[in-house]
Formats: C-alpha cells, sequence, structure tokens
C-alpha cells in the first residue's frame, strides 16, 4: 500500500516538472541563478489570485510578451489557457478574477516562451492553499491597569479583520496572531492564535516602549498573510515610590517600639509576672507550728510546741475504753524456776552481749488512742503461757493490770504518754507521776505486782533486791528517737554508778544516739525512746523522759523484774495513777507475741 | 419460611407495579411546547451545524498535515495537484458567487450528498489507518473521530432540512435527500484509493460542506447584512 503511493507520488512528481510553486513567501524573491521561473501566486480573498514570475538570468526575455503563462484546470478537462488578465500595472503578473478562479480546483500553470515554444515551468495548486489573507486593520491599544509598584501594566490590543476578507458571511474565517517586543529589540514575542479580534498583553514594563503587531490567516490553513503595521505602547512610570517608602518605615519603627515597650514591662514586673507564671509551691503548714521552727529551732522549743498541740486534743484518752492490758499469768510458782526461754534471754544480756529486746515503735505511730487492738488479749497471752515451758514468772512481757498498777513504764508513743498527762487534771507537772514502776513481787498466781508511787520506797526495795542480783534492764533506745537529755542523764549517770553487776550495760553511745523531735520534756519519748537507765543510778533529780514501756531486761532468780534502776527516778511524765496503763504499743520487734515467745524457748 | 417469602416478594412486586409513583415513565421533552423547554431555533441549528463542520475540517487538516509529514518530508507541495477524488462527479459550487447564486434546496442537497458519500470511505480509511503500524494511536482516533463526526454532521444536517421544510424555507422539489447514495471511493483508475489521497480528498470536501453551510445559513437567517 505504502509501496504503491509511493510510486504514484514519484509519477506525480516527475510530471510536475522541477518548477514547485509554493505557497510561502519566502519563495517570492526571484532566483537570478535560475532560468524563468514562477515566484509565487496568492490569493488574498479566496476568490481571485495573483501568480508572478521572473525571466531570471535570461535577460533577453525581460521584455513584456516574451514569456507567456498558460494554465488548465483540471476539473475538466480543457487545453491550456492564456493567462486571461497580464496585470499592467505590475511587472511580470498575471492575475485571475472571479471570474476564472475556482475554489476547490485543481490548478496547473506553465511559463512559456511562445516564440520558443519552451516551457521554462510549471506549477499546480489548489486556491484554497494559496490563500494569503491581508493584514488586519485598526490596530490599537488600551490600558487595562498599572500593577502597585507602578513597575508593571496590561493592555488590550483590538483589531479589525481585513476588509478584503469576506468574514461576515463566513467565507473566510481567520485566526490572528499577535506579536510584540521592545522597540528596537531583535526578538518577537509571539502570542497564541486568537479567533476574536483583541486580545490582553500582560507584564508590560513601564518606561519601556513597545511595539505591537498582527497578522491572520485561514482556520485550518497554514498560511499567514502579512503583518499589520505596527503600534507604539509606552506608559509613563508614576512615581509612587515615595508613598510607599515612608509607611515601611513607620512599621518598622512602630514594632521595634513595642518590642522595647514589652521588653521594660516585662523587667520591671519580673516578681509579678513570675508568681503568675511560676506559682510556688505551697509548703507543709501545720496549724500553729511554725515550719521554720521545726527546722531551725531549738529542741526543747520543738519539745514545747508538740506538747502544746496536745494539750488541745483531750478526747484522745477518753475514748479509748477498751484500752488492753496483756496479763501475765504465770501459773504456778514451780514454772518460775524455769526461766529456760527467759533465762535465754536473759542469758545473752549475761554473757555481755547487747542482746536487747529491741522494741521499736512506729515512726509515727498516729495512734489516736493508748489502745492498741494489735495487742492480744492477756488471756490468749494467758493461755499461750502455760503452754511454754519455761516461761513462767520469766515472761520477759510486763504484764499490766488493768488498774493496779497505775504506773508502768511502758514504752508508749507520744500520743499514749501524753494523754495521760492530760488525765491528770489535778496534777500541774507530771512530777507526781509515776512514770514507771518497780516489781516488787510476784504473786503465787504469777501475777507480778508492781508497786507505784513510792519512789524512794520501791527504789530502796530494788536496791535491795539487786545487791543481790542486779539485774539489768537495759533500755535500748531507739537511735533516732532518745531525746537530748535522756541521753545526757544516761550517759552521766553511767560513769557514775559503781560496777554493774551482771547484764550492766552501758550503752551511752547508743543512748546519745539522735535526738528527740518531740517528746514532753521530762516524759520519756515517744515511740520507742528507751532512754538507758542505770539500774544503780544514784538517786538523781528528775529523771529524763522514759519510755512508756520498758523492756523486761533480766529476771532476777528471785523472780522480781527489774525494770528499771531503782534509783532513777520515775519519769517525770504526766501518768494519771487512775490511768490505765497505756497498752503496748505494737511494735513488731518490741513487742512479745506467743510467737516470739515460743520462739525463746528453747 | 418460603412460603411467607413469596409472599412478601409477590407484595412488594405488586406494590412497585401497582404504584405510579414507583413507576419509571420517560416523558417526551419539550412536550409541552416552548415553556417546557428551550427549543432551539433554526439560527442556533445553523450555528451548532457550523461549528461541527469547522471542527471535522480542522480534524481532516491536521491528519492531511499529519500524513504529509510522515510521507512526504520533502517541502514541495507535489501533493497538491490534481487529484480525482470519488465525489468529483458530484456538482459543487466552486466558488463563492456559484454557491450563492445556487438554491437552497440545492445547495442543501449537495451538502447531504457530499456527507453521504464519505460515510463509508471514513469508515474504510480508519480500518486502513489502524491496521497500519506506521500510524499512532493517535492518528487512528483522529481518524475515527472524523468519520463519526462526518455521520453526526449529516443528521444534523439532515436535522436542519426538515426544519426548514417545516418552516417554508424549503420547497419540496428536493428530492435527493434521501436518494443520496453511498458512492464507492474509487479513483480515475478504479483502484482503491490509497490513504493519503481519501485524506486529500476529504479535507477538501470538508472545507466544501464548511462555507456551503455558512453560505446557506447566511441565506436563511438573514442577519448583519450577510
Amino acid at each position: 500500500m505504502a509501496y504503491s503511493l509511493l510510486l504514484s507520488l514519484l509519477y506525480l512528481g516527475m510530471l510536475c516538472g522541477n518548477g514547485l510553486v509554493s505557497a510561502r513567501s519566502e519563495l517570492f524573491t526571484p532566483d537570478p541563478s535560475r532560468g524563468p521561473h514562477f515566484t509565487g501566486c496568492r490569493s488574498r480573498e479566496q476568490e481571485t489570485f495573483r501568480c508572478w514570475w521572473s525571466a531570471g538570468i535570461f535577460q533577453n526575455l525581460t521584455e513584456p510578451g516574451a514569456l507567456r503563462v498558460f494554465y488548465m484546470t483540471k476539473h475538466a478537462l480543457s487545453e491550456w489557457q492564456e493567462c486571461p488578465d497580464y496585470t499592467r500595472t505590475v511587472k511580470n503578473e498575471c492575475y485571475f478574477n472571479k471570474t476564472f478562479t475556482q475554489i476547490w480546483t485543481s490548478y496547473c500553470i506553465q511559463l512559456r516562451s511562445v516564440r520558443e515554444n519552451i516551457t521554462y515551468d510549471e506549477a499546480c495548486f489548489t486556491v484554497e492553499n494559496i490563500v494569503h489573507p491581508d493584514p488586519p486593520i485598526g490596530l490599537n491599544w488600551t490600558l487595562l491597569n498599572v500593577s502597585r509598584s507602578g513597575l508593571h501594566y496590561d493592555i488590550l490590543v483590538r483589531w479589525a479583520p481585513p476588509p478584503s476578507a469576506d468574514v461576515q458571511m463566513g467565507w473566510m474565517s481567520l485566526e490572528y496572531q499577535v506579536q510584540y517586543r521592545v522597540r528596537n529589540n531583535s526578538h518577537w514575542e509571539m502570542l497564541d492564535l486568537e479567533s476574536g479580534t483583541q486580545q490582553s498583553i500582560y507584564g508590560l514594563h513601564t518606561d519601556k516602549e513597545y511595539e505591537v503587531r498582527v497578522r491572520c490567516k485561514m482556520t485550518a490553513f497554514d498560511n499567514f498573510g502579512e503583518f499589520s503595521d505596527s503600534i507604539i505602547v509606552h506608559v509613563a512610570q508614576i512615581p509612587s515610590k515615595e508613598s510607599t517608602f515612608p509607611t515601611t518605615l513607620v512599621l518598622i519603627f512602630g514594632m521595634i517600639g513595642v518590642v522595647i515597650l514589652l521588653v521594660l514591662l516585662i523587667f520591671s514586673q519580673q516578681q509579678r509576672l513570675m508568681v503568675i507564671f511560676l506559682p510556688p509551691i505551697p509548703a507543709p503548714k501545720i496549724k500553729g507550728i511554725d515550719p521554720e521552727l521545726l527546722k531551725n529551732g531549738k529542741l526543747d522549743q520543738l519539745n514545747s510546741l508538740l506538747s502544746s498541740q496536745d494539750m488541745y486534743k483531750p478526747d484522745f484518752y477518753h475514748e479509748d475504753p477498751w484500752v488492753e492490758f496483756i496479763q501475765l499469768d504465770l501459773d504456778d510458782p514451780a514454772e518460775k524456776n524455769e526461766s529456760s526461754d527467759t533465762q535465754h534471754l536473759l542469758g545473752l544480756s549475761r554473757s555481755g552481749s547487747s542482746h536487747v529486746l529491741n522494741f521499736k515503735s512506729d515512726d509515727d505511730s498516729g495512734r489516736a488512742s493508748c489502745y492498741d487492738p494489735e495487742i492480744p488479749n492477756p488471756e490468749d497471752l494467758a493461755t499461750l503461757l502455760p503452754g511454754h515451758s519455761g516461761r513462767g514468772d520469766n515472761h520477759p512481757l510486763v504484764s499490766r493490770s488493768s488498774s493496779s498498777i497505775p504506773d508502768l513504764g511502758v514504752q508508749q508513743t507520744s500520743e499514749v504518754k501524753e494523754t495521760p498527762i492530760q488525765k491528770q487534771p489535778a496534777v500541774p507537772s507530771w512530777v507526781n507521776m509515776d512514770f514507771y514502776a518497780q516489781v516488787s513481787d510476784f504473786t503465787p498466781a504469777g501475777g507480778v505486782v508492781l508497786s507505784p508511787g513510792q519512789l524512794n520506797s520501791s527504789l530502796e526495795k530494788k536496791k535491795e533486791e539487786e545487791n543481790e542480783k542486779k539485774i539489768q534492764f537495759q533500755l535500748v533506745s531507739d537511735g533516732a528517737y532518745t531525746s537530748e537529755n535522756t541521753a545526757r542523764q544516761l550517759s552521766a549517770n553511767v560513769p557514775s554508778s559503781p560496777g554493774p553487776e551482771q547484764g550492766y550495760q552501758t550503752f551511752p553511745t547508743q543512748a546519745v544516739e539522735g535526738t528527740s523531735e518531740r517528746g514532753v520534756p521530762g516524759c520519756p519519748p515517744s515511740d520507742s525512746q528507751m532512754p538507758y537507765l542505770l539500774p544503780e543510778a544514784p538517786p538523781s533529780p528528775i529523771l529524763p523522759p522514759v519510755s512508756d514501756y520498758t523492756v523486761v531486761q533480766e529476771v532476777d532468780a528471785q523472780h522480781s523484774l527489774l525494770l528499771n534502776p531503782p534509783s532513777s527516778q520515775p519519769a517525770i511524765c504526766p501518768h494519771s495513777p487512775n490511768k490505765h496503763l497505756p497498752a503496748m504499743p505494737t511494735m513488731p520487734m518490741g513487742y512479745l507475741t506467743p510467737d516470739f515467745l515460743g520462739n525463746l524457748t528453747p | 419460611m418460603s412460603r411467607s417469602l413469596k409472599q412478601v416478594a409477590v407484595l412488594l412486586v405488586a406494590l412497585l407495579c401497582l404504584d405510579p409513583h414507583g413507576r419509571v415513565g420517560s416523558a417526551p421533552i419539550c412536550a409541552h411546547g416552548p415553556s417546557g423547554c428551550h427549543v432551539p431555533s433554526l439560527a442556533d441549528l445553523f450555528d451548532r451545524v457550523i461549528q461541527h463542520s469547522a471542527r471535522m475540517h480542522s480534524l481532516s487538516n491536521d491528519l492531511h498535515s499529519e500524513f504529509e509529514q510522515y510521507f512526504l518530508p520533502s517541502k514541495n507541495h507535489i501533493g497538491k495537484i490534481y487529484r480525482k477524488c470519488h465525489t468529483s462527479n458530484i456538482l459543487t459550487p466552486n466558488g463563492k458567487e456559484n454557491a450563492q447564486k445556487l438554491a437552497r434546496e440545492e445547495l442543501t442537497e449537495v451538502i447531504l450528498k457530499l456527507l453521504m458519500a464519505w460515510r463509508d470511505p471514513l469508515f474504510q480509511l480508519h480500518q486502513s489507518m489502524a491496521d497500519q503500524q506506521d500510524f499512532n494511536s493517535f492518528s487512528s482516533n483522529k481518524a475515527l473521530e472524523m468519520g463519526d463526526m462526518a455521520h453526526e454532521l449529516r443528521k444534523g444536517v439532515e436535522k436542519v432540512a426538515e426544519k426548514m421544510r417545516v418552516l417554508g424555507m424549503l420547497g419540496n422539489s428536493v428530492t435527493g435527500l434521501s436518494a443520496a447514495e453511498a458512492m464507492l471511493p474509487l479513483s480515475e483508475s478504479g483502484e482503491a484509493m490509497s490513504d493519503y489521497e481519501l485524506l486529500y480528498c476529504f479535507r477538501r470536501d470538508s472545507n466544501k460542506v464548511q462555507n456551503y453551510l455558512k453560505i446557506l445559513k447566511c441565506r436563511i437567517v438573514p442577519e448583519h447584512d450577510c
């Protein structure tokens, strides 16, 4: 298929010969090196057309009539006819008017020299393919807008179709092309084809001269017409820079001023702003107590403070009607002799070890009452007691009867210790209080009889007993809770006493440990304050505060429990004689549970 | 269970069928005259048809120039010489004045004849272009579009002619409207024309159709000293 096409085309090409009539305007210029030839054919309005030729190098054929044009329309089988009209005004032009012009018809023209009967040139064409429309007319421009900066502007260019083209009827439908350039520049800017008669040009620079021109062609054909005359476009630059300049300056300076004001404001109100943005964390407060004093104050001040605190809590002790006391029941006196566990317990102390029943109280027990529910019933203990061999009266526990033993040095919590203070309405001070009592005798039933009150007598009694065997009840202080006074006095008492018997051990160091943070002066400090008390302490002045409970250190052969050194006065602790014995605090370590008792039993 | 389902289905179907609102009916467009919808005037119809023909002509021009670039790389317009198209037998006015002198009916008839004559050749052209590997799909699509456009244009022109007849602008002497026969594209020698020849001829004929329609419109619809 393509092969046959190619062949046919070649054949046709041979038919046409060398002479070619191109519709391009570039071939309008005659070629001087050639012989006579057609330089071009054009139609302006698709109704008439003209052809031009040139003699070329054959100058002898330049006279008119030497060369003649013949044409033939292949539409109808016709012979060659001569040019209908040789234009008189224009040289070498053949003009075909409306009657001789047929559109959509193939024309072939020949350039002949009649005298010599030579055909110099031949060309074939159809009229619609050689149409070059006339240039548009009436080109003008209007200013659309100018940019804010005054540097650019847009224009609208208008024109009219060429009058020769019959656009009204639509015989020719034209497309236009606008071109513009900066004046005296060589490069033309081309815009897209426009089928209307106006177009906008954007982005032109002020103070520059522009040339604008337009040309047209038939739609769906390729031949552009000539350009129209150029128009000059020029817009003067409006000096508007000064108006914008101060505005920006004012803005800049305003911003700087505002920033400076803000900085000054912040620096002047720094403290207030700090409070607003970073509020301080409230410190814990105790009502009535200055936290500064707590941190930096003296011990006695603190003691007074804290005691005064609890002065106003009168109901602590009243609400504990069920304070329990551990009752130590010894079934038979025979058992008293068996003190295996106790001896074991105390034997450790004899050996000089500092085995101590360490009664460690809870920190911040916060106990509002003396009652400690965890303390087993005396009955339970009592039942347990017989089960253990050798328990007997060697029970290290101090049994407290409900009311018979008012004074018992039992370690208590601060609250418990201090509530007795309040229980004594008539006691201005706790000098008369018997904080601790000495075990004076054992009942046959195994109860421990503690003698309250009369210190001297008890002390003397104790002295007598201790003459035989001093049992040192060593009160070990929990390092943290020994009051200073206690420690000092204890340590003072230590060297003054004569050589102690077995079990006499001094722990001045331990006693000095720590400082009691609270506690009634003169009273045993809270929690497990076990001041070191010497059994042989000389009759000392007011005893330093003693803990609420006393660790039974040793039971001598006569089954007397030495709780406190007889010389030492009972703790001047506010303990009402009628008060219930404070219950033992719950101390897992210090509290001798039945299990512990069991462990003690060898 | 199935029985109840069947009953339900029957009920639904009955409802749908019997319910007048559930039925989708098709009402004729513009049944109620100008108030119902916009009926295009003759001028609008002519404008549409002319736009269509312009589009068709530009398509044919594009294809022709592509073909020229493909097969005729030289600048010589050798191809633009006398060719005998299969539609050359149809007498067509060769100029503006000739077309203006022609009667409306004849002009309409000529247009319809031309369009009818190109129905099959365009289809044939598309087929051959699609078969050949030389053309890209874009060109063959253009050829197909061109063929469709020619077909639509013919329909449009028939409608315009109908409207003109209704309006009394056309006499009843037009008989060739239905008698336009499809012609086989045969060249002078009787051989089938090549693709290039077809393109060349169709480009010429589409330009003819476009111009004839414009002339016809100008004569039928009088507007601004046409």
